[in-house]
């Protein structure tokens, strides 16, 4: 019994302080972010309370709007992206191939680079070298910057997210592919199972919580995206490419409409939270366990 | 997933936790006063190191500070949340400024003995500023820049193009510059700020420069006082790149310094960074010309940096001290000289090279302040503009900047209705 208690008490004094740091850092400031939505806040100076008309102008507001359509846009388009490839990804590099080992490696770099090196380093590759390539091989299509055109800026950035974020999820495949017990193929075997059905009917239903996390990470992730944004088209052409964490940083802080965003900011993580139980719930429902 | 929601928030935290470490500036010990400067121009950090050593050698009582951060604004935003003001800020005269005096963070100046010394036109520039009039006067004009058209004199020279005084001319060469086979203009409008610069150059030779206050006032709208600024705005699209959109500021400088372009239509603070590019380059500045009566031009100025003594300063006196230290005449002119600045103090200064095109106009005062300092930054008229650019729809555009204009200034529009309700309107 008095084990117990001692144990307990190891666990009290490991949780407080990380508890303490959670309120002091997260709890807190999210709660003064609600108060200042109700506010005309401007980041200084006095402010009046307004009641709810920060949240009636977000629903009148076309720009808000635009924001959240571009990025669950971005989001959705990115996430399918991201898994298709880095499922295919995980399934080259974890079958017998030469230099398995550095080819992991070399897959894994985008995701070391920070994310601002790798958006200026694609604006310079979309502004000059792609229209290079366009015109030298006659495609119309490619002549122009896709960074200039409100058409094309979203597909740009998809690219960009999708390129970086692929090398993540494709490790986590592979760690996914390997608790894949050999003789459960060789089983399949004896059953006819091969190519695409032994993926479809294996393989697959066996790494599903692997892939349900890469889908909430990348949801979470590309949601949320930001960096991207600021390194190459800081929200243009033409307001087209506004994510809501853009919009929220920039008219917040450095604008004068701190309640305001604040406002959009909440209404953003119940979002948020809303789509990520929902993600959770459907896909532990489908996890097949061994 | 809840973590990021609030990262500005926790961003802003890390921000004034740094800012408590390294203390807060009027604390006095052993008769020594800490003035600490916060200011925003990152570019002229080494200007700024160097007079703060230059002070505080020659000064024992006054130990200053100055930083000069990357983002400053938002630095600043930061501490005045939690209310730990330096006892100098170095802004622009722009909206922040209008925030800053309206909230109450700025102390009334106008005891400062140097002020005499300060160009008249620069104070009405910040007076103009202040959302409601005030008496005092709340900030001292140190630097001014200005914008029009800045030009490549050699190829100029070479070809023999003459300096435009009317809209007309200004067609006319850009169609001789075409004919000789060299691109008129370079823009960088991917960078949708550069976008305001053709954009303020135009308004001030086409509008009053209280457009602003008049709507606010509900005298006007920007739909009738915009329209031809928004279509001479486009019609210098015909002789820049073909794809405008696909270069951003850094773009257009690189290609300007290197004879791409005749002509690039930008402020006068993009000199250094042209001339980093290409430093034997020969560039020059008109006026843009707006109108086809020389005389309706004006030059597009503004004050790009002034310091402004915060209600909270410990010591005043060692602020307005610090201020004059950096109003001495050979101190002002380095900072011109390196950052291809106006003076804003009276006296004979040694114009920038770049600038000699300007120079009558300066010194006749015919000056107007920016229409984007005006502009709140959250209304993102840049980026209508750009949009406008892109679209070429002028009615659409002109509606959606009125309309925008009401919803981000609701409570600006509101207090000055309530003063000019008050005081009865033109003061």
């Amino acid at each position: 019994m008095k084990k117990m208690n001692d144990s307990k008490r190891t666990y009290m004094l490991i949780t407080i302080p990380i508890l303490a740091m959670f309120v002091c850092f997260n709890t807190i400031p999210l709660i003064r972010g609600v108060i200042y939505s109700f506010t005309n806040f401007k980041g200084f100076g006095s402010y009046d309370f307004i009641g709810f008309r920060n949240y009636i102008d977000l629903f009148t507001d076309p720009r808000i709007g635009g924001s959240y359509l571009f990025t669950v846009k971005l989001a959705i388009v990115a996430t399918i992206l991201t898994n298709v490839i880095s499922l295919i990804l995980a399934l080259g590099l974890n079958s017998k191939i030469r230099a398995k080992t550095f080819l992991r490696g070399a897959y894994f770099v985008p995701n070391v680079l920070g994310a601002l090196v790798v958006g200026y380093i694609f604006q310079y590759f979309f502004t000059y070298i792609l229209p290079e390539i366009g015109s030298a091989l006659g495609i119309e299509a490619l002549q122009g910057s896709m960074l200039s055109d409100s058409g094309t800026a979203w597909i740009a950035i998809v690219i960009v997210c999708a390129w970086q974020s692929i090398a993540m999820n494709t490790i986590i495949y592979i760690s996914g592919l390997q608790t894949v017990p050999e003789d459960v193929y060789e089983a399949g075997g004896l059953d006819g199972a091969t190519g695409w059905k032994k993926f479809r009917y294996l393989t697959f239903p066996l790494i599903i919580p692997f892939f349900s996390i890469n889908m909430v990470l990348c949801v979470k992730n590309f949601l949320m995206v930001f960096d991207q944004i600021m390194a190459m088209t800081k929200g243009g052409p033409e307001q087209s490419t506004e994510s809501i964490s853009y919009l929220i940083y920039n008219n917040g802080l450095s604008g004068g409409s701190f309640g305001y965003q604040s406002a959009n900011a909440v209404v953003f993580f119940i979002v948020i939270v809303a789509i990520s139980v929902a993600q959770m719930t459907i896909s532990s429902k489908k996890e097949e366990q061994l | 997933m809840r973590k990021r929601n609030v990262g500005s928030a926790a961003a802003a935290i890390a921000v004034i936790a740094v800012a408590a470490l390294s203390g807060c500036g009027s604390g006095e010990e052993d008769k020594v006063t800490e003035v600490e400067i916060l200011q925003y121009k990152p570019e002229a950090a080494a200007y700024f190191d160097q007079v703060e050593s230059a002070f505080n050698a020659s000064h024992n009582d006054i130990r200053l500070t100055i930083s000069s951060p990357n983002d400053a604004s938002t630095i600043m935003r930061t501490r005045f949340i939690r209310e730990d003001y330096p006892d100098i800020i170095g802004i622009g005269g722009d909206i922040n400024y209008s925030y800053y005096v309206d909230a109450g963070i700025l102390a009334d100046m106008s005891d400062y003995e140097g002020l005499a010394d300060i160009s008249q036109s620069y104070v009405d520039i910040l007076d103009a500023l202040e959302i409601v009039p005030t008496d005092g006067t709340y900030g001292i004009p140190y630097a001014a820049n200005a914008a029009g058209i800045l030009y490549n004199q050699d190829l100029f020279e070479e070809h023999g193009w003459e300096i435009p005084e009317t809209w007309t001319e200004l067609l006319d060469l850009c169609g001789e510059i075409q004919a000789d086979g060299i691109q008129p203009f370079y823009f960088g409008f991917r960078d949708v700020w550069t976008c305001l610069a053709p954009w303020n150059a135009l308004a001030v030779g086409l509008t009053p420069s209280d457009t602003c206050q008049r709507v606010n006032a509900g005298e006007t709208t920007f739909a009738q006082e915009y329209r031809e600024t928004a279509e001479k705005c486009m019609k210098l699209l015909e002789y820049g790149p073909e794809d405008p959109f696909a270069y951003g500021y850094n773009d257009a400088c690189t290609a300007f310094a290197n004879g791409q372009s005749a002509m690039y239509p930008i402020g006068s603070y993009a000199v250094p960074q042209i001339l980093s590019v290409n430093p034997d380059m020969n560039i020059n500045s008109f006026v843009m010309p707006a109108n086809e009566n020389p005389e309706d031009n004006t030059l597009n100025s503004g004050v790009d940096l002034l310091f402004a003594v915060t209600e909270k300063c410990g010591n005043k006196e060692a602020a307005y001290e610090v201020i004059s230290f950096l109003l001495e005449d050979e101190n002002l002119q380095e900072y011109i000289s390196a950052q291809n600045a106006i003076s804003c103090k009276k006296g004979d200064f040694q114009l920038a090279p770049e600038l000699e095109g300007m120079q009558t106009f300066i010194e006749a005062g015919k000056m107007a302040d920016f229409q984007d300092h005006y502009y709140p930054s959250e209304m993102a008229a840049d980026a209508l503009i750009q949009t406008f650019l892109i679209n070429k729809d002028v009615d659409g555009f002109l509606n959606d900047f009125d309309r925008r204009w009401q919803r981000y200034n609701r409570d600006i529009i509101r207090k000055v209705q309530e003063y000019n309700e008050e005081h009865g309107t033109d003061e």
